[in-house]
């Protein structure tokens, strides 16, 4: 069951890769919470209920309905619908996904431990290389914040791959981390021009 | 004790927000500045003690900790005159996000594991992003955003290079390991492993220490943040970035990857120190240019460590002073502000004049922070140099100096010119700002420290910067 669901995951992101409309970034966002929501739950056998909720709490309610309730709304002030200005074109972007597919692969096979799921690894760099590709390749600044978002998602995948039962702290780290990006969607995010490229009045 | 400081200084906070006085506020900030230095003294006392299970009060987290209790008295003072026009509320946040964003570096600072410092590095970004956005102007909301996004994207990927450590342990409470239990299985690990992880933790907390290439988060932040927030940005915040990278780098220093280790280091020092000499020729804003030169220095610190041998010492020691000095020097931008209205050096000229003490700050800062003698951190450059020489690494020794060659064309130019020549834009220009010379005395202290380390080093500093480098290869 987890493998269909970590394919599912790696489908969302070539898709992500592809997309133009930021709506559709939106669900995929929505769709990556819930998928990771199961993933997590299907892994972590020996997980006490406190983290149990931690997790749910993490994935259900940031990553499938708050985040993209924020992102939503910031498309809505916006009015852009299509990611019509980045840097280069979507066939291109969707070249560099699978290039960056291929990759992961070869990493994640080249860095074979007994510890840790190679599967779980592959996607985890697959899914950072995709995040770091958006936030290069586009310029608009909801893009970046997508981006990020999906960089957050790398390294909840990550830190899945070390063991089945996931430790408070690390809880703790990934908490803050959604704190962030919530706090960057909810103040920067409705109050920058999202539409615009042009933060430009800091320079040399 | 660090229970005690975290929980009066989170009480002090919600003090501060809830009284709503101005008054009040002052007197909480001071009381707050007295327990970090009461913090230090303790922790001074008690050397490699382990509190609350997550924090250890090792030397280097101590001497960085005790740099911060120097800079909270200062950095208070010069604050309380910045947002003296402020209404309360602005007031109010800006003091309740200091003592919060101090308490998060000390908590970085003592962290022994890898985890707790990056949660405690995370939240300073939330602190730090408070502080930028003081003025709240659109500038201020662009900086503000530039910082808060590259330090999180920066630090979730040194969060990787963390996950990377937990890898080499196997199991799950890897994040929880303290820097000494991890220490024990590092030569059994995957070299590949560890320089994956060295990069990802090298990379992310650049952002924090300001290292190429993530550097341009922290000159963002400079243009706009209030003076003595960029005097804490560009010294103590920086220091936590190193602070981390130096854990992982002393960490990983037993194992084969070390020689690889020293020349990602000696890259982006170098690297660092090319896009500063290149920005400072250019700059036109005093603040990013001292930005810059925050840059080029913590390229040196990158390379004095790459260097190794001597070069340990000289990284640490030019930490140590670089955060004397520079602070110092953005105080003196928040004075000469007052008196000029201004930051952009076209409009800037005269100040001899228009303030004699600030004259001389800046020009003792000069000398201070381009490491001419007496400045303490000639010091630490040569001992790097040194190290250079004795490594043959000559390509690097000449390229630095070039490149210093540069930086201090650059900065005294500049500095000349605001002292001594006429405003470009605006020759007849006369501002009415006043300051009084008695609000320049810290600056001149925090100077006249980093000249005396020239001539005369103390034996607990020597001590402490030697046990630093206790578990380095000599």
């Amino acid at each position: 069951m987890i493998i269909y669901l970590i394919v599912l995951f790696a489908v969302t992101l070539i898709y992500l890769a592809s997309a133009e409309r930021l709506l559709n970034y939106v669900r995929l966002i929505a769709i990556q919470g819930l998928l990771l929501c199961g993933i997590a739950l299907l892994e972590l056998k020996d997980v006490n209920t406190a983290n149990l909720v931690f997790i749910v709490a993490e994935t259900l309610l940031f990553k499938t309905l708050l985040i993209p309730y924020l992102l939503s709304a910031i498309i809505g002030k916006s009015g852009v619908t299509k990611v019509h200005r980045q840097a280069i074109p979507g066939f291109y972007l969707l070249l560099f996904s699978i290039g960056a597919m291929l990759l992961s692969v070869v990493l994640a096979n080249s860095l074979i431990n007994p510890f840790i799921n190679t599967i779980y690894m592959t996607i985890a760099l697959y899914t950072l290389f995709t995040g770091l590709l958006l936030i290069v390749t586009h310029r608009l600044i909801i893009s970046h914040l997508i981006g990020f978002l999906i960089i957050e998602n790398a390294v909840f995948i990550f830190s899945l791959a070390v063991g089945s039962e996931m430790p408070m702290l690390i809880n703790i780290g990934i908490l803050l981390d959604i704190f962030v990006g919530v706090l960057i969607l909810g103040f920067f995010g409705l109050r920058l021009k999202p539409n615009t490229n042009e933060l430009t009045m800091l320079k040399d | 004790m660090l229970l005690l400081f975290f929980i009066t200084a989170v009480l002090m906070v919600v003090l501060i927000f809830l009284l709503r006085n101005r008054t009040i506020t002052k007197f909480i900030s001071i009381g707050y500045a007295i327990m970090h230095i009461l913090l230090s003294v303790y922790c001074w006392s008690n050397q490699n003690f382990t509190e609350l299970r997550y924090f250890t009060f090792n030397s280097t987290g101590v001497l960085l900790l005790s740099i911060l209790s120097v800079l909270a008295i200062p950095t208070l003072y010069h604050g309380f005159i910045y947002t003296r026009g402020n209404d309360l509320k602005k007031f109010n946040i800006y003091h309740g996000a200091l003592i919060t964003l101090m308490t998060f570096m000390s908590g970085a600072y003592l962290a022994n594991g890898m985890t707790v410092l990056w949660i405690f590095v995370e939240a300073t970004t939330l602190a730090v992003a408070l502080l930028i956005y003081h003025d709240r102007t659109e500038m201020a909301l662009e900086a503000t955003w530039k910082y808060v996004f590259i330090c999180s994207a920066g630090i979730a990927l040194a969060y990787l290079g963390i996950l990377f450590l937990g890898f080499i342990y196997g199991r799950e409470d890897a994040a929880s390991l303290t820097f000494s239990s991890l220490s024990v299985l590092i030569n059994q690990a995957n070299p590949m492993y560890l320089k994956i992880a060295f990069l990802f933790v090298l990379i992310g907390f650049s952002t924090k220490m300001g290292l190429f290439p993530m550097h341009t988060v922290t000159i963002d932040a400079h243009s706009v943040a209030p003076p003595p927030v960029s005097a804490l940005i560009s010294t103590t915040l920086m220091n936590v970035g190193f602070l981390a990278i130096y854990r992982v780098y002393t960490l990983f220093s037993s194992s084969s990857i070390l020689p690889f280790m020293n020349r990602v280091l000696i890259f982006a020092g170098l690297l660092s120190l090319l896009v500063a000499a290149g920005y400072m020729l250019k700059a036109k804003h005093l603040k990013r240019m001292l930005a810059y030169s925050s840059l080029e220095n913590m390229g040196l610190v990158a390379i004095a460590t790459g260097v190794g041998g001597s070069g340990y010492y000289a990284a640490i020691l030019l930490i140590v002073l670089h955060s004397f000095a520079k602070s110092s020097l953005f105080y003196q931008m928040g004075q000469l502000s007052r008196v000029l209205g201004t930051f952009r050096l076209d409009d800037c000229g005269n100040y001899m004049k228009l303030y004699p003490a600030g004259s001389l700050v800046l020009i003792t800062g000069l000398f201070c922070i381009l490491a001419i003698p007496p400045s303490g951190l000639f010091i630490s450059e040569f001992l790097m140099m040194k190290g250079l020489v004795n490594n043959g690494q000559w390509f690097v020794l000449i390229t630095a100096i070039i490149l210093l060659c540069f930086v201090i064309y650059a900065m005294s130019t500049r500095f000349m010119h605001i002292i001594f020549s006429n405003p470009r834009q605006y020759p007849e220009f006369t501002p009415s700002g006043k300051v009084r010379p008695v609000e320049t005395v810290t600056q001149f202290l925090l100077l006249g420290v980093v000249i005396a380390i020239c001539f005369y080093q103390p034996q607990f500093l020597v001590d402490i910067i030697n046990q630093s480098l206790s578990l380095l290869p000599r």
